[in-house]
């Protein structure tokens, strides 16, 4: 028994497998690839590799494929593939713990919009305590411009500034700063949280 | 009777509109909502994607906030907000050194007893007093009722209020102020969120078929508790239209303004003309309105 493939045991099996199963709290291991996850997968079709091929790539080792895998960028955490699964693993977890693996191994971002939305949306909040839209879109493009300098934030200007025109036109801007008074427990509460990854590197 | 009310940062901005009613409405029933203190953004989808301790963090302060207030139930009418805050809540409930350790930093801590409810089950609650105010019914409305993702899909284990795969409070809702809701395939899919944004094309294509859908089971209109699938699929429709060829707009209506119409109040008290798509014509010629 104790030279089966089917026997598992934490010290033949891959360390990048392990770390994305203790990262995301999913048991990858449980797939029998029945492709539930797949057929449900609303960005499927658009990101090539569904969550059963992406699976199986991180159970194969396929440590950089994976963590340069298009499917965790194109992921709406819609999470209908794991409300699907047989076997309850929810691939939306998994895209998130390879996406902040592939920044602290300093891969470029698939998509460097979707970073620099969360990440600006992270500091925004990290500010006021609250999203204020103004704040949050000049953050965004701060983050662009970080990623792709002035042509990605004059790409991305052609559709945001189109979106804040009709919000200003149908009274859906608004323009005051929403805070919340208690923003020292919430700066302690970043720290903590960064304390807890420089503790996990 | 008291509920203890969490509006979150789109209720307070962008969709104020979506608050003014859902107050407006719920008073008329006996729902007196009281807004939590000095409340914080719920982390988002962000938080969730960038940052698992925030992503549980940042809710459990509310939580605190809203343990504190000694009411029994609190109110979450943004689909993101309500599952964070739920997700936080269960996960704190299974984690006690998780607990432990966020405490720590709160000034009011999170006891973990309050019930935490999405619009949809206050409304069902108050459903016989909706009927009974309704004078007018809204005959000849027929809505697909759009429910999104994050009202019965979640990223761990917690209690869902409705059918995973085929929630029907809404329609439950709408059928008793005389609304005419459609069986229709797309109202737990995805609109693509923040996607419209930072990948527009993908969030298009979602769209797309959420619209072709509606329109082909003869929809003429969207209902909605989700103020992030309500402007998607409001602002961005133009765009989508244009891309797919989709020859028919649709308005999408909040489901708050619609039992406000149906009580009698008038597009100025609900706010209706703040939708990007023109929302107040149907209304009127249905003469509703």
């Amino acid at each position: 028994m104790s030279n089966s493939t089917l026997v598992y045991s934490v010290e033949t099996s891959n360390p990048f497998l392990e770390e994305v199963m203790e990262r995301s709290g999913q048991n990858l291991r449980s797939c029998y690839q029945c492709r539930r996850c797949a057929a449900g997968c609303p960005v499927g079709d658009e990101a090539v590799v569904t969550p059963d091929r992406l699976i199986r790539m991180i159970l194969l080792g396929e440590k950089e494929e994976s963590l340069k895998n298009l499917l965790s960028w194109k992921c709406v955490a819609c999470y209908t593939c794991g409300t699907r699964c047989p076997n309850n693993i929810q691939t939306a977890r998994i895209n998130e713990a390879l996406k902040q693996m592939a920044k602290e191994a300093h891969i470029e971002p698939v998509i460097p919009k979707v970073a620099s939305f969360h990440s600006a949306f992270m500091k925004s909040v990290a500010h006021f305590g609250r999203s204020n839209e103004l704040e949050f879109m000049g953050l965004y493009e701060l983050e662009n411009f970080k990623q792709g300098g002035v042509n990605a934030v004059m790409d991305d200007l052609k559709s945001t500034s189109k979106l804040g025109l009709s919000m200003l036109k149908k009274k859906r801007m608004h323009f005051t700063l929403d805070k919340t008074k208690g923003r020292s427990e919430i700066k302690r509460l970043y720290k903590k949280s960064a304390e807890k990854r420089g503790s996990k590197e | 009777m008291e509920i203890a009310y969490y509006p979150g940062c789109s209720l307070h901005a962008s969709s104020r509109l979506y608050d003014v009613q859902t107050k407006t409405v719920l008073s008329k029933v006996g729902i007196e909502l009281s807004e939590i203190e000095d409340w914080n953004c719920c982390g988002a989808t962000s938080a969730g994607k960038q940052d698992d301790f925030l992503a549980i963090a940042l809710p459990a302060r509310n939580l605190g906030i809203a343990d504190a207030t000694g009411l029994s139930e609190i109110m979450i009418p943004c689909s993101s907000c309500y599952s964070r805050t739920l997700v936080s809540q269960k996960t704190l409930e299974r984690d006690p050194k998780l607990k432990a350790e966020i405490n720590t930093e709160l000034a009011k801590k999170v006891e973990g007893k309050i019930k935490v409810s999405n619009i949809l089950e206050v409304l069902l609650s108050k459903k016989n007093e909706i009927a009974e105010k309704a004078v007018k019914k809204l005959a000849g409305l027929k809505p697909a009722c759009y429910y999104g993702c994050l009202l019965t899909r979640f990223p761990s284990d917690v209690p869902v209020s409705d059918n995973v795969e085929n929630p029907v409070a809404m329609e439950g809702i709408l059928k008793t102020i005389g609304a005419e809701p459609l069986d229709w395939g797309y109202k737990t899919d995805c609109c693509g969120a923040s996607a419209s944004v930072n990948d527009a094309d993908t969030a298009l294509v979602l769209m797309s078929k959420i619209f072709k859908d509606a329109l082909a089971r003869g929809a003429n209109c969207f209902v909605t508790t989700c103020p992030m699938c309500q402007l998607n699929l409001d602002a961005y429709q133009d765009e989508v239209r244009g891309k797919y060829g989709i020859a028919k707009g649709l308005p999408v209506y909040f489901i708050t303004e619609l039992i406000g119409v149906s009580m009698g109040m008038d597009a100025e008290q609900m706010q209706i003309d703040r939708h990007f798509t023109e929302a107040v014509g149907l209304l009127k010629e249905l003469k509703l309105l």
